[in-house]
């Protein structure tokens, strides 16, 4: 069987996406019959350059010169490019203060006033620059996800994608719901699931870290906070934790 | 006369003898106070005083999500149905109905091989209830669509066999029972909300534009709800070369449920919303002219946004200028 040719690689992230695929240990053995890890740096040093991929799983979102320089490489490299994780697909964490603070400030409290600073702009999703064939959300995504696209990448094809909200698999699995009964500042109604709801199942308000849900209703959503009391900059910080910009008139 | 009441003070050796025809289970509350049927290891978690589960029954027969065929290269396999001898104690007559319609949808012809098997090897207990504010039900019922019913009366049960199984755990119980006062008038049984006509659904009732602005798709309606049964089915190649089709409830509401390859038949969320009162209130072939709403109340108790499909039945109130 011919093997799968994959990169996989960050740009600014924690690396914590990479980290889950490590983490797979039963099905790395089979991973490697089914993919040659052509371009791994957090597992092994390669050389990217003369290479060409299937498939390219990028973390992080797009920070610096270098970030982009690297997508590009990639881009160009690989026949498909999956955007790995809510950094990659919507700027994530790094991005949460992109609407708030300037780059210049955010710079100086990292790296003082009187060095040179490095080279960067607000962190953005991989998409504003290239085109995206594949995504895995989720911060970090669950396992079962990144398997299923390697998996699905291998057989020639890409992972069917369901589209329901953190809501969905809370109610399946029996759990209280935080924000009806506790009146907590929960997002699972605007949030894409797949997460099977493991935080409010442990009494944890989804904190929406695996992006919007297709045609989310963000505006019902914000009333819906807004009806219990929480204030509209409280909602929008927390709202852009994990991606700084939503529609809050949005209703479909 | 036969022996038919069960006196409260026998209700926890009645509970061990219901353990001979499979694993018992249960209304129990969990730690963070939701209403489950779970394993009912001890007597003393018994919540009979329950009003409604959030999840129906039907978790058991059709459960949120499974393998339904796995393949491997060159070859296939059923997924595994999970089915064990199971005894649902304490089920209400909303979800006994729930369930007698499960079984039309996925009994008939070309029965569904996973809900079959586990359904031929469930005994259910019904128990009367008292309804609350969310509760459909316009009079009391006793539902026949159990192996064995327990209406309580005074001090204790009046005991209804339905089945064969049912007369078989009450001659299993035989010592326990006493001859009690006398019945009850019969009361009715069977879903409750009146099929609705199909046309309804196109109506210009105002609420329609209203609740397809507030509908959030969470899903929560049909998850709660003991008769939906729609399902998604994907599959999803595995690292060794095969594949796993998998099974999972869907919604309506969601985007994805009309979606078809380069279109979707119900783009928006008030057509979704229109297809969920014409499946629900009307049936489709060949459970057409069949209300599926068992009056339960799950999906008024979990909508977030206080929808109630039923309220578009209702001509409403014309303003005076």
């Amino acid at each position: 069987m011919k093997r799968l040719k994959l990169a996989i690689t960050g740009l600014t992230a924690c690396s914590g996406c990479q980290l889950t695929l490590l983490n797979c240990e039963d099905e790395l053995p089979e991973l490697l019959e089914r993919c040659e890890l052509i371009y791994f740096p957090l597992a092994e040093s390669g050389d990217l350059d003369e290479a060409s991929f299937d498939a390219a799983i990028v973390e992080g979102a797009v920070s610096t010169p270098k970030d982009l320089e690297l997508l590009f490489k990639l881009r160009n490299a690989s026949r498909l490019l999956v955007a790995y994780g809510t950094c990659a697909l919507f700027g994530g964490v790094a991005a949460m203060n992109n609407r708030v603070s300037a780059r210049v400030d955010l710079l100086q409290s990292v790296f003082g006033t009187g060095n040179k600073l490095p080279d960067s702009f607000p962190p953005v999703p991989l998409g504003n620059f290239v085109s995206v064939d594949a995504t895995i959300t989720g911060c970090p995504p669950e396992t079962c996800d990144i398997v299923a696209m390697v998996a699905a990448l291998a057989a020639g094809t890409l992972p069917p994608a369901p589209s329901y909200p953190v809501c969905t698999e809370c109610r399946s699995r029996e759990n209280l719901c935080l924000l009806l009964e506790k009146g907590q500042l929960c997002l699972g109604p605007v949030v894409q699931g797949g997460c099977n709801a493991r935080c409010p199942a442990t009494g944890i308000v989804c904190e929406g870290c695996r992006g919007p849900v297709r045609e989310a209703n963000v505006a019902q959503e914000l009333e819906l906070l807004l009806e219990r009391g929480f204030g509209r900059d409280e909602i929008e910080r927390r709202m852009s934790r994990f991606k700084p910009e939503w529609n809050y008139g949005q209703r479909s | 006369m036969e022996k038919n009441f069960l006196k409260m003070t026998r209700l926890v050796q009645f509970l061990e003898t219901l353990r001979l025809f499979g694993e018992l289970h249960a209304p129990t509350i969990s730690e963070s106070g939701v209403y489950r049927f779970s394993p009912l290891d001890d007597p003393a978690e018994l919540r009979l005083d329950y009003h409604r589960t959030q999840i129906p029954p039907k978790k058991y027969l059709l459960p949120f999500r499974e393998e339904i065929l796995h393949n491997a290269t060159g070859s296939y396999r059923e997924g595994h149905s999970g089915a064990k001898d199971l005894v649902l104690f304490g089920v209400h007559s909303c979800d006994l109905e729930g369930i007698a319609y499960l079984d039309r949808v996925f009994l008939a012809d070309a029965a569904d091989p996973g809900y079959s098997a586990r359904r031929s090897r469930l005994t259910l207990v019904g128990v009367s209830c008292e309804p609350d504010d969310f509760c459909f039900c316009p009079e009391e019922r006793e539902s026949t669509a159990c192996d064995l019913f327990l209406g309580a009366s005074g001090e204790g049960f009046h005991l209804a066999c339905h089945s064969a199984r049912g007369r078989a755990v009450v001659s299993a119980a035989d010592h326990l029972l006493e001859q009690g006062p006398p019945l009850p008038p019969p009361r009715f049984s069977g879903p409750c909300f009146p099929p609705q006509d199909p046309e309804l659904r196109f109506s210009d009732h105002p609420l329609w534009q209203k609740f397809a602005s507030t509908c959030v798709s969470c899903g929560a309606c049909s998850v709660c709800c003991p008769t939906c049964y729609c399902f998604d089915v994907r599959e999803y190649p595995t690292l060794s070369g095969g594949a796993a089709r998998i099974r999972e409830w869907d919604n309506c509401l969601f985007v994805t449920h009309g979606e078809v390859a380069g279109a979707n038949f119900r783009p928006d969320r008030l057509d979704r919303l229109r297809f969920r009162f014409l499946h629900k209130y009307c049936g489709f072939t060949p459970l057409q002219g069949i209300s599926s709403c068992v009056g339960c109340g799950r999906c008024k108790e979990v909508c977030p946004v206080d929808i109630d499909l039923r309220e578009l039945t209702v001509t409403p109130k014309r303003v005076q200028p």
